[in-house]
């Protein structure tokens, strides 16, 4: 701890890796700023060492893998997101979900997509679609590079802010034509936190459900990959109003645990989960009915 | 009744700028970024104070261990309260409970032994930066003794109940009745009585700017200068000088630009003595910004009402009863407790009742301190009264809007003494609500809530009242219900006035600009208006209550009469005609006969020819003078009664709300106001002023909420937590006036600032209660979050079938 803490801005992610893993607990990375500042501000973190990877040309950038993946660079920032062509033509549901996401126009300007995961923080935006997406995620810790599925970094607690990783980027396969998505979040006014969200992918096979994705958010301490319990419900069947509530009951069912803070108590936030998943699905539904 | 004030009826023809939508000549620094705010105000050398606050809602300070802040590199001074006690007296208070027969603690700048909120100061660090006073306040520790806190005004009336104030034999500030008529026989002799109880949250008003004081020693003269967030400059001085023990003529208090206040700003706050206290040890300046998790620790408005409303078969009120509480916490010098008296003498607001048996309990707990806010207690009359009404129509199957038409004061009934000794100036009420239902296109909106709910969501109507008594003097504090102002001309003509009124942003000087223009005769460009400086400007009280264009601008009217009586005499000497004869209007005075002067020509005559043209004056061409409005009655009545207010705004409001049954979200499709302030001089100004109020009550209806653990802690510490509405949030208002003037007025005013956040609230919560009435249910407890709507609705048991 120092009241006068440096900075540092290393050249290249090597560099930064270098730096974090010599550090041990004094470093902290810093991109966008917009998780890190309202912590340092309100004093819980006092950090020795800001490393700003804002600077690292490898960490930008959205472009198509050699595996046909698309692969989006941890400094991306939200409104990137918003209004990339690549985003908006094969991830659109991580475009839509972007643009639900708090913060106004100058946040998600600045916000990055690494940051956004790095907190994981239940009530945000962006990973409940990327992980209904399968999204896998490459992180730099030391010399070693790793890839593994988004959903295992959300789990392990040695991440977020603090960690000596440095998340480079996010890779997705991009989404089949005429697959239907949609992101509902629900908040309980306009400057809120969100008090449940869901993201959906549904595939529809002569008007039947024949494969559906589903993640909910912001209901409990993690995100709740309810795809399993959809699928049995909902694959083989048209997605109509009994389905819907069976879902809805269903998905609030495997809430054991709700968040219950200033977004909302948990008896709310648990019947809220089956009503964001629903809306969410039909919502998905339709746009692939559309297709 | 009190003898009109000729001055008043003498106010110029209209036809001039008041009137006009005028823009505002103090906004344009803000928009370009060159407005001066207090924390704007660097001085040389200047240093910063943090201060260390407890985190326990009841406690014992065992020991302040300050030696680890003392160690910090830049540290200059670290004082915990023993020692500031040593230094400091104690503060007077803005409204002495006492003055009123309750009871009056003993407010230190910091705790001494004994904490009795969280965030109460207990230590302070002064330092060399912001950042290092933060850092070392950090390092300051104290061992607390822990006690059990009294939270909620249940827990306080407990006959067992710990005391807040240590040395009270109960935790009751003041416990007043307002009674009249004969109540009891009224209860008896109705066909109905409709029991409610209302539980209005802690919420608070939020300005962007927090507080921030900047206090400089002047050696030379051994004198202080604060520079800081202050609504009321001259009084501060008196406080200040209290509490420190020094005369008044050796401190200047200078409010700089406000960025909002709300009441917020209004003074007894520690820290206004705290930081001029260390200026004057360390001969250095000091400044102390608020953050904004201090800023939340403000509170107001809590209260629980406990109604009974008697009717009629037909559905006249026959009687009103209500016992209320109100959760006022730790005591403070601030004047917030005397929102919970204003709430009881406000009843029965619009309403023609006589029969009125209330009484106000306000209660000290070991919630954090509340200030003033916006309403003064007369928001928690409209919502606890409007809610009531709406539930007994429900009960008793009245429309809501008939129950109230039959029951209001009439339009030919005023000067109207209420039955708490209030005289109402003004009002149509009925008038009102007519023009609110017909600006929100009430029967179209009921025809579709008749074709049923549509995907879920039911459509709700709500309607309410506020009369906002406002411009208020109480006897034997600074709350003052008269105020002075200088008016200047200058040689080249133009004109300066200085007055006792301040502004925290809204407007107040154009509007006094416009009656100066109008009053002199010339452009409102060569008028400048100078507020919040005890060295520059008159004797004044600032600024609360929607007072400032009252007195502000009745007083600048009347100084601008007397300079343009002087005016005239020099220009009709000049030009060898009588006073009679001549015109002034657009800077420019005619003589009829084909010749004229300027304003200036006769300007710089009036203060160069003093031995010629103007012997007839006594230069300079200045005047002060003072607008007490007449009406305010301080001698108490048979029953002991006073009338503390000028002035009654009143106003009706209309809402539409959409509310989805599966989520409990409420969605805002419309509002509307009929607001009566009396003549309009800006409307500009009157509207953006109504607008921000019906903000408010939306949010404080909706969202806004400071909320407890059970130990009282505050878990609310940021804007991320107190979710104020956004644009997305609020539908488009439709305002219309229904403006009655005030015959006690200069012009016609009534106040304009105050009014609207429980009018707006009250019809807010009525709308949603007309949507769940399909469900059987109404919530009274607010704020309506959605969780609580849907609890409501889901408990009702007639959720599926309703639906």
């Amino acid at each position: 701890m120092s009241l006068y803490p440096s900075l540092a801005r290393p050249r290249t992610l090597a560099d930064a890796a270098a730096l974090l893993a010599s550090l041990s607990s004094g470093g902290v990375v810093i991109a966008g700023g917009q998780e890190l500042m309202p912590s340092i501000n309100a004093g819980v973190l006092a950090p020795e060492v800001y490393v700003d990877i804002g600077g690292l040309a490898e960490l930008r950038g959205i472009a198509e893998t050699p595996e046909g993946l698309l692969a989006i660079g941890a400094l991306t920032v939200h409104r990137e997101l918003q209004t990339h062509p690549l985003v908006t033509a094969k991830l659109p549901l991580l475009g839509h979900a972007a643009t639900r996401a708090g913060g106004g126009r100058q946040v998600h300007n600045r916000g990055t997509i690494g940051g956004n995961l790095v907190a994981q923080h239940p009530l945000y935006d962006l990973a409940p679609s990327l992980l209904a997406l399968e999204a896998e995620v490459e992180w730099v810790k030391g010399s070693e590079t790793v890839r593994q599925p988004l959903a295992a970094m959300l789990a392990d607690s040695r991440h977020g802010l603090g960690s000596e990783a440095i998340l480079a980027r996010v890779l997705v396969v991009p989404m089949a034509e005429g697959l239907g998505f949609a992101y509902e979040k629900l908040k309980a006014s306009g400057g809120a936190y969100g008090s449940a969200n869901a993201a959906a992918l549904v595939k529809l096979t002569n008007g039947r459900v024949a494969a559906v994705r589903l993640v909910v958010g912001a209901v409990a301490e993690r995100l709740l990959d309810a795809s399993a319990a959809a699928a049995a419900l909902l694959v083989g069947r048209p997605f109509d109003a009994a389905a819907g509530a069976a879902l809805a009951h269903a998905v609030s069912a495997l809430v054991t645990a709700p968040l219950s803070d200033a977004q909302g108590p948990g008896p709310w936030r648990q019947a809220m989960a089956g009503v964001v998943a629903r809306r969410a699905v039909a919502a998905a539904v339709q746009r692939a009915g559309r297709a | 009744m009190a003898d009109r004030d000729p001055a008043l009826a003498e106010a110029p023809a209209p036809g001039g700028y008041v009137g006009r939508a005028v823009r505002t000549l103090e906004g344009r620094a803000p928009i370009v970024g060159a407005a001066r705010y207090s924390n704007d105000f660097r001085f040389p050398g200047q240093l910063h104070a943090a201060i260390v606050r407890s985190p326990h809602a009841r406690a014992r300070i065992l020991k302040v261990d300050l030696s680890g802040a003392r160690k910090v590199a830049g540290v200059v001074l670290a004082m915990d309260g023993r020692e500031v006690a040593t230094h400091l007296g104690p503060i007077p208070h803005y409204i002495d409970p006492a003055t009123f027969g309750g009871k009056s603690a003993e407010v230190r700048t910091m705790a001494v032994d004994h904490v009795w909120c969280h965030g109460q100061p207990v230590a302070v660090v002064v330092a060399e930066d912001r950042r290092t006073a933060r850092w070392a306040a950090a390092k300051v520790q104290v061992a607390y003794e822990v006690e059990p806190a009294v939270l909620s005004v249940e827990d306080a009336i407990a006959p067992d109940a710990p005391r807040v104030v240590p040395g009270w034999d109960d935790n009751v500030i003041m416990a007043v009745p307002f009674r009249n008529g004969d109540p009891d026989a009224a209860f008896a002799r109705a066909d109905h009585v409709v029991a409610t109880t209302v539980r209005i949250h802690r919420f608070s008003t939020q300005p962007i700017e927090t507080r921030c004081y900047n206090a400089v020693w002047e050696e030379e003269t051994e004198s202080l200068t604060l520079y800081g967030t202050a609504q009321n400059p001259h009084p501060l001085r008196h406080v200040l000088s209290k509490v420190l023990g020094m005369p008044e003529g050796r401190i200047r208090v200078h409010a700089p630009a406000i960025g909002g206040a709300f009441g917020m700003k209004m003074h007894g706050h520690p820290e206004e003595s705290l930081v001029c206290l260390l200026a004057k040890l360390l001969r250095r300046p000091v400044k102390w910004v608020e953050t904004r998790e201090e800023c939340l620790l403000i509170g107001a408005r809590e209260q629980v009402h406990h109604l009974e409303l008697a009717f009629s078969r037909q559905g006249d009120l026959l009687a009103l009863r209500d016992r209320f509480f109100a959760n006022t916490g730790a005591p403070s010098a601030c004047p917030g407790w005397g929102m919970a008296f204003l709430t009881g003498l406000t009843m029965p607001g619009p309403y023609r009742v006589r029969d009125i048996d209330v009484t106000m309990t306000a209660l000290v707990t070991n919630k954090p301190s509340w200030n003033a806010a916006r309403g003064y207690g007369k928001e928690a009359t409209a919502l606890a009264l409007e809610l009531a009404l709406d539930e007994a129509a429900r009960q008793l199957g009245f429309d809501p809007a008939e129950l109230r038409l039959r029951n209001f004061i009439p339009a030919d009934a005023f000067p109207y003494a209420s039955p708490t000794g209030l005289q109402y100036d003004s009002g149509d009420y009925a008038g009102a609500v007519r023009k609110a239902m017909e600006a929100i296109g009430w029967d179209g909106w009921r025809a579709r809530q008749a074709e049923g709910p549509k995907d879920g969501r039911y459509l709700g109507l709500g309607i309410a009242y506020e009369l906002t008594p406002e411009g208020g003097a109480l006897p034997g504090t600074m709350v003052a219900g008269y105020d002075s102002s200088t008016v200047r001309v200058a040689p080249d003509g133009s004109v300066r006035v200085l007055t006792g009124v301040t502004t925290p942003g809204t407007g107040n000087p154009t509007g006094i600009a416009q009656i100066v223009a109008d009053e002199l005769g010339c452009p409102i460009e060569w008028i400048s208006v100078v507020q919040g400086d005890t060295t520059t400007c008159p004797y004044g009280f600032g600024n609360y209550s929607g007072r400032s264009t009252i007195v502000g601008g009745g007083s600048a009217a009347l100084a601008a009469r007397a300079v343009r009586e002087q005016m005239l005499k020099v220009a009709a000497a000049m030009l060898g005609v009588g006073v009679q004869a001549l015109r002034l209007s657009n800077g420019v005075f005619d003589s009829g006969d084909g010749r004229t002067l300027s304003f200036a020509e006769v300007a710089y005559a009036a203060y160069t020819r003093a031995y010629d043209v103007a012997s007839c004056i006594t230069p300079p061409l200045e005047a002060q003078a003072t607008f007490r409005p007449p009406s305010i009655r301080h001698s108490p009545d048979a029953d002991g009664r006073i009338n503390p207010y000028p002035s009654y705004s009143n106003a009706a409001y209309a809402a539409v709300v959409e509310v989805d049954s599966e989520t409990g979200q409420v969605k805002l499709l419309g509002l509307a106001a009929a607001h009566d302030c009396g003549r309009v001089i800006n409307p500009l100004l009157v509207e953006g002023q109504a607008c921000g109020a019906i903000a408010f009550g939306v949010g404080g209806a909706l969202m806004e909420e400071i909320r407890f653990d059970d130990a009282g802690h505050q878990l609310t510490r940021s804007f991320m937590d107190y979710v104020m509405p956004r644009a997305e949030d609020m539908p488009g208002v439709t305002m219309v006036h229904h403006d009655s003037p005030n015959p006690d007025t200069y012009m016609g005013l009534k106040g304009a600032g105050e009014a609207g956040v429980g009018g707006s609230a009250a019809a807010v919560v009525n709308a949603v209660n007309d949507a769940l009435k399909p469900f059987g249910v109404a919530i009274h407890d607010l704020p309506l979050t959605p969780a609580r709507v849907w609890a409501a609705i889901h408990g009702s048991g007639a959720a599926g079938g309703a639906a």
